[in-house]
């Protein structure tokens, strides 16, 4: 049995079979899609306000369940190091890279199925409008949301590498919060301009979220620079995530 | 009997704190070996220098033939501990439990389905085997974490502090379970239960502040001592400044 593969399995169920992961993940964007639908309908045409548009806010509730998976992975990571759990990790013939990558992989995996979800429940919303997706540019929509799955992981793995498991759901609800206010999930941040647009466009979120709408949208060209980014900060991050966890994982058998 | 670990001259240093201080000592093969002192003797931090957990700040131990500090990669795959506190994968069942550890070990999926199977029957976890493990009360917890330490059928089974915190009918169980394991495998337990070290050892090593100042039978360290039970003998032996080792 492949070492990677077995942990990986190990990472799947212990995700999977917690209620919270379905209530968060899944059960929370959708309301929220249900939700700023309705909240849509009410807004008068003349406000010119296209965010909760469903061809916007379907891309923007995928990238806002990812943003739990973020959560989800820094918790689970900060409680397996609580836990003797991973001292028989550590005493096995698992190397750290192995370690990571059962990690990783499973919570890539978990991001990709919730993307796809969300992207389909807000599909079925499309259908009852006059703004029905195409289904090819949703299969480019989920390919770029890919370097923000990677990106919104790796930093799971840093905080949950670096803060315990009480400090990290506070952690995640604040990178939640900033990700959903600077990323443009829930406001227009080019509208509003100023520093908060400046702000919104340093941080990679907004970007990860501007790929995704293009992509939905069919505008590939639009695409490309606001997804080389992203994939510039998932790339950084990955690699930050695995030098912090590789150093604490040096410290822990020190 | 051959010795199956040598430790030579071990010692482990913590910032200011020096958590075990030069000590050796030889295991045989196929006999349970206890290191028995106070919290903070320096008991658990030697299992985790002679398991790859910690890294010797000098001296070295010979573990089924390959060195600690040389080829700590090669001891990893012949030992297995079962830690203080219950080790499991809390929302696997005991099955997968099971299953999880023969998988980064790199067991095959036939031959772990195998061991897996051992293991329950050895271990009576039939009626729990597909209970998840955080479901469990803290006795079958501390049995499947002994299970998850041996089914990788490893040369030499580190126990540490096994029946911390258990009540007295799991704790007598598990003895039960020990007890017969000692038979097959050397294992080494750390325990600050003199009751446990009576019963179970076939060799004691006492740790104070980090030193070992006295090892032998049961017997050898009554005789030692002068006195007629290990609590006397322990207490005996912690209260002398010199060393006493056999």
């Amino acid at each position: 049995m492949n070492k990677t593969l077995a942990f990986c399995s190990r990472t799947v169920k212990e995700i999977i079979r917690d209620p919270l992961s379905y209530i968060f993940c899944l059960g929370f964007p959708i309301v929220m899609l249900l939700l700023m639908t309705v909240v849509n309908e009410s807004i008068p045409e003349e406000a010119a306000m296209t965010v909760f548009e469903i061809n916007n806010l379907g891309p923007a509730i995928a990238y806002f369940g990812l943003t739990f998976v973020l959560l989800f992975t820094s918790i689970q990571v900060s409680k397996d190091r609580s836990t003797a759990l991973i001292t028989r990790v550590y005493v096995s013939p698992m190397k750290s890279s192995q370690i990571i990558a059962g990690y990783t992989l499973p919570m890539l995996l978990i991001a990709l199925c919730q993307a796809a979800i969300a992207l389909t429940a807000s599909y079925v919303v499309s259908l009852a409008g006059d703004k029905a997706f195409d289904i090819i540019n949703m299969a480019v929509c989920l390919a770029s949301l890919l370097p923000s799955m990677l990106l919104l992981v790796s930093v799971g793995l840093i905080f949950g590498t670096i803060v315990n498991e009480k400090a990290a759901p506070g952690i995640g609800s604040i990178i939640i919060s900033v990700s959903g206010m600077l990323g443009g999930i829930w406001m227009d941040v080019e509208a509003l301009g100023g520093a908060l647009e400046k702000t919104a466009k340093i941080l990679p979120f907004f970007h990860g979220i501007k790929a995704a709408r293009c992509a939905l949208g069919g505008q590939w060209d639009d695409m490309i620079s606001p997804l080389a980014v992203t994939a510039v900060w998932a790339v950084a991050m990955y690699i930050l995530a695995v030098l912090v966890m590789k150093g604490r994982l040096r410290k822990d058998v020190a | 009997m051959n010795n199956i670990i040598e430790v030579k001259g071990l010692k482990k240093v913590y910032g200011n704190k020096t958590a075990v201080d030069e000590i050796s000592f030889s295991i045989k093969e196929n006999t349970l070996f206890s290191l028995l002192g106070v919290n903070g003797a320096g008991k658990t931090t030697t299992i985790k220098m002679l398991t790859g957990l910690a890294k010797p700040t000098c001296g070295d131990a010979v573990v089924c033939g390959k060195s600690i500090t040389e080829n700590i990669d090669e001891v990893k795959k012949m030992v297995n501990v079962s830690t203080q506190e219950t080790s499991v994968a809390p929302n696997l069942t005991v099955r997968e439990n099971l299953m999880f550890i023969d998988g980064i070990y790199g067991m095959g999926r036939e031959e772990a389905a195998a061991r897996t199977k051992e293991m329950i029957e050895k271990f009576n976890l039939e009626e729990v085997e597909s209970s998840r493990a955080k479901t469990l009360s803290g006795g079958w917890q501390r049995k499947l974490s002994i299970a998850m330490a041996l089914v990788t059928d490893p040369e030499i089974l580190f126990l540490d502090e096994p029946t911390l915190g258990l009540d007295v009918l799991a704790r007598r169980d598990l003895w039960k379970l020990i007890a017969g394991l000692k038979k097959e495998k050397t294992i080494i337990m750390t325990t600050h239960y003199m009751e446990e070290a009576e019963e179970l050892s076939d060799e004691i090593a006492v740790m104070i502040d980090g030193r070992i100042r006295a090892i032998g039978t049961l017997e050898e360290l009554k005789k030692l001592t002068g006195k007629d039970s290990l609590e006397d003998a322990f207490v005996e032996i912690a209260e002398k400044e010199s060393e006493v080792v056999k």
